[in-house]
């Protein structure tokens, strides 16, 4: 018996290059839309992942510029100005602080990097209060120093790779030519950590020539008042307060920008798909005018020829909206290398996380633009008088 | 409707349709009875007005001014305007509809076309699917129920028409040149098609051209500048 | 029609997402500045085809076993997966292809040893290049005088020395190490020459079915 959709389904088929003419516009323009949903809610997501591996929610460094601040740590730099060890003992005893450790980043000269010399870096850090901001690190061999003044490093997977250390190897210090050994072999994180070579303190001090650290870093207890802690922190002379939320709202702005111009040309793109259903199912109402006053002959309400038409505009937005979907999905993973290269930061992982209810609420937007754009020739065709249509030529 | 004798009844229709500034009087003032069960044809030149009177006695469109009664009740009178939604509910009880074009639609074979009329209204009390078999089977169509209308001769496809308009069971059957694109057999099967309907019990309301045609039906009403004239 | 169109499309889109990546490429085994260092390597050239090559891909797990009996070491490198992708450079002049550059990063005492070479046609070296060495006199391995010393070495004079134990003959044998405090390192730059030559030997010159 046939049905009011199979006759929308078969009247679609009878111009097959229009119909898949318009389901291509349709179909890019939701493809585009579940990206950038999917995009939206993954940078948030990625950039969530890298703040909270770095173990600390504030930071001290000496005073900079924040920006500055942000993005040299970030790309896991390193400050050039110096705090007094004594900070440490004077910040751990606030009442918020659960946990306090200090960090010296120094960086040497080696000549026989590259064709000109490049910059070896390294991480000096407390064998008693680093790994414990640290807890999901894992080793792939090894562990950490024994000593606060051992002669011993950890490297990331990646600087161990690059320097083809196992444990039990030694490593120089360029320009000091101090030996270390290479106790422990992180695994890989996907953060910066993989990069980095870890020394003790003391060690890092005593090769520098300096008492200084470069940075503090600092975990809350769980219900502190972060923003009282930061208020008395910037009280401190010559010290800089980066807290990590300020950081993401840094990152988030110079990214919203971005986000809002692509989002717009989605949203353009989405309308003139639309524009294009709204004109292929009008063009095929005008068509079937004398068809369309037969069914009226046959008992056919205006609400019914209605239905039909909006059917036709419901099955190509729905159609359309589900191929663009299958599309992101199999291709997310180029989506994610263009956008890499387009924006000035972006976190590691995965960037563009589609989900069912994110390709759910696309299929909604897509369908709901294109009931709305298909009032207009429903209604036209909803209304016309059965005469008017079969005499027409 | 079953308890009155008359099917139709008009007095004084009158319709008038404005083209720009003019005024052209299609229909000047037709009255007459079509009893039930009758085989009425309507015949003239062109622009007599006999499309406008059969459009009007179907209930397709409003008359200017002028009574109709449906089964003696009174439907259009007093000026009253009925919307195209109280029309179409009207349509469907009481008619069934026949074009010169046929206007089959393409992308549907003969029994999904015949079976159309169902997806939008069903009689109650009708037969529903077993109609359509029945339908094909009375037309001598039934061995092309899978065809497309592109795979059928005229013939076939104004039978298809005419099941379809019958799928209901209306009770008045308007035929507006039904023989109008057939060869003079075809046409002739038609007048046939048409007889056996009207002996069954259907009211008949014709427009054609052709004299044999019209002969077959028994009455025949002709019509001049908006008027019409029985013999 | 469309029909066939859509294919192509398809196609086309299924290509793009399936590529390989060569910011993947083994990790110290690429030149810094290849437009800087091929014509430093080769004066002659006047472009260069950056391709990518792995284990996985030209013969698997067998050409491993393969490569790592040649080598006689105990593993290929500590962190090469069976499908980190080689770089290889063909270095051309004009439409003439003229050799080859390929580097590896070997173990050396202190840290990673990028070995670069560059290789002729017949797979002899026409210099090598030390990109990156650790060690406070590694710049005694990246002197000229020395780089000269291994022109024209193939794999064949490999085949009287063994760069693992420092035994054997041949005009190898008679190289004398710069830096005497680094042995670890001397020997590691052979061992990286010939991992290097096995490793174009195997994907280039004696490959069946031709270039990478």
């Amino acid at each position: 018996m046939i049905t009011p959709f199979q006759v929308a389904c078969k009247n679609l088929l009878r111009k097959k290059m229009r119909t898949w003419l318009t389901l291509i516009g349709i179909m890019l323009s939701s493809w585009v839309l579940v990206s950038l949903f999917g995009f939206n809610r993954g940078y948030e997501s990625a950039l969530n992942r890298d703040i909270d591996n770095l173990g600390c929610q504030l930071m001290i460094m000496a005073k900079g510029c924040p920006y500055e601040a942000a993005t040299l740590m970030l790309q896991g730099g390193q400050g050039l100005r110096y705090i007094e060890e004594s900070m440490v003992q004077k910040i751990a005893r606030e009442p918020e602080v659960e946990r306090i450790t200090p960090i010296l980043m120094q960086a040497f000269f080696d000549p026989n990097k590259g064709e000109s010399g490049g910059i070896a870096g390294f991480y000096g850090v407390e064998a008693a209060s680093f790994p414990a901001m640290k807890p999901f690190l894992r080793f792939k061999n090894g562990g950490w120093f024994k000593g606060e003044s051992a002669a011993e490093v950890v490297m990331g997977y990646e600087a161990a790779e690059l320097e083809q250390r196992e444990v039990g190897d030694f490593t120089l210090v360029p320009e000091k030519n101090v030996r270390l050994k290479v106790v422990g072999i992180l695994e890989r994180t996907g953060t910066q950590d993989d990069g980095t070579i870890f020394v003790p303190l003391k060690t890092l001090m005593k090769i520098s020539g300096t008492d200084k650290i470069t940075t503090i870093g600092i975990t809350l207890k769980k219900d502190a008042d972060q923003a009282k802690l930061e208020n008395k922190l910037y009280q401190l002379p010559d010290l800089q307060v980066v807290s990590f939320s300020q950081v993401k709202q840094t990152i988030m702005k110079l990214v919203a920008t971005a986000r809002v111009m692509v989002f717009s040309i989605a949203l353009v793109a989405l309308l003139i798909s639309m524009v294009g259903v709204v004109n292929t199912v009008l063009m095929s109402v005008l068509e079937r005018k004398q068809e369309i006053g037969i069914l009226k002959t046959m008992g056919a309400m205006p609400r019914d020829i209605f239905c039909l038409v909006w059917t036709e505009t419901l099955i190509l937005c729905s159609a359309g909206g589900m191929l663009g979907i299958a599309f992101a999905l199999i291709f997310a993973r180029v989506t994610d290398l263009l956008v890499r290269r387009i924006l000035p930061y972006a976190p590691s992982g995965g960037l563009v996380e589609i989900d069912a209810g994110l390709a759910l609420l696309t299929l909604l937007v897509i369908v709901a633009v294109g009931l709305a754009s298909g009032i207009y020739p429903a209604w036209r065709a909803g209304s016309m008088r059965p005469l008017e249509s079969i005499r027409s030529e | 409707m079953a308890d009155h004798e008359m099917a139709l009844e008009v007095r004084e229709l009158v319709r008038v349709y404005r083209r720009g500034s003019e005024e052209i009087r299609a229909l000047d003032g037709v009255s007459l009875s079509i009893p039930k069960g009758e085989f009425i044809s309507f015949m003239g030149p062109s622009g007599c007005g006999k499309t406008t009177l059969i459009n009007l006695l179907g209930c397709l469109d409003n008359p200017s001014s002028g009574e109709l009664s449906l089964g003696g009740k009174p439907i259009f009178g007093a000026g009253k305007q009925l919307s195209e939604t109280e029309l179409t509910l009207l349509r469907r009880q009481a008619f069934g509809y026949i074009f010169q074009n046929f206007y089959l639609i393409p992308t549907l074979t003969v029994r999904e076309n015949v079976a159309l009329p169902l997806a939008f209204y069903r009689k109650p009390g009708g037969e529903g699917e077993a109609e359509v078999d029945r339908l094909l089977g009375l037309l001598g169509i039934e061995h092309r129920g899978e065809h497309l209308p592109r795979e059928i001769s005229g013939g076939e496809m104004q039978r298809v028409a005419i099941a379809r308009a019958l799928v209901n069971r209306p009770e008045i059957l308007i035929a507006d040149e039904p023989t109008g694109n057939l060869d003079s057999r075809r046409s002739a099967e038609i007048g046939e098609v048409l007889q056996e309907i009207n002996r069954a019990g259907l009211t008949v309301i014709m427009v054609t051209h052709s004299p044999g045609l019209a002969r077959l039906g028994g009455r025949i009403v002709e019509m001049r500048d908006g008027r019409a004239f029985e013999e | 029609m469309p029909m066939y169109l859509l294919r192509i499309v398809f196609l086309a889109l299924l290509l793009c997402s399936t590529g390989t990546l060569p910011a993947l490429a083994a990790v110290g085994c690429g030149l810094n500045d290849p437009d800087r260092d091929v014509p430093r390597l080769f004066p002659e050239s006047t472009s260069y085809l950056t391709s990518y090559s792995s284990i996985a891909q030209r013969g698997g797990e067998s050409l491993r076993k393969k490569i790592e009996n040649r080598l006689g070491n105990r593993y290929l490198t500590l962190y090469a997966p069976i499908d980190a992708p080689y770089t290889f450079y063909e270095i051309y002049r004009d439409k003439k292809r003229v050799g080859y550059i390929h580097g590896v990063n070997q173990k050396g005492q202190f840290g990673g040893i990028q070995v670069f070479v560059a290789l002729d046609l017949s797979g002899r070296i026409k210099t090598f290049y030390l990109q990156k060495i650790t060690g406070s006199s590694a710049g005694k391995f990246r002197d000229a005088a020395f780089y000269r010393k291994f022109v024209g070495v193939s794999l064949r004079d490999f085949d009287g020395f063994d760069p693992a134990s420092g035994k054997g003959s041949g005009r190898l044998a008679e190289i004398a190490n710069p830096a005497p405090e680094l042995d670890t390192d001397f020997y590691g730059i052979l061992r990286g020459l010939k991992k290097n030559l096995i490793l174009m030997d195997e994907f280039v010159f004696s490959a069946p079915w031709g270039k990478p």
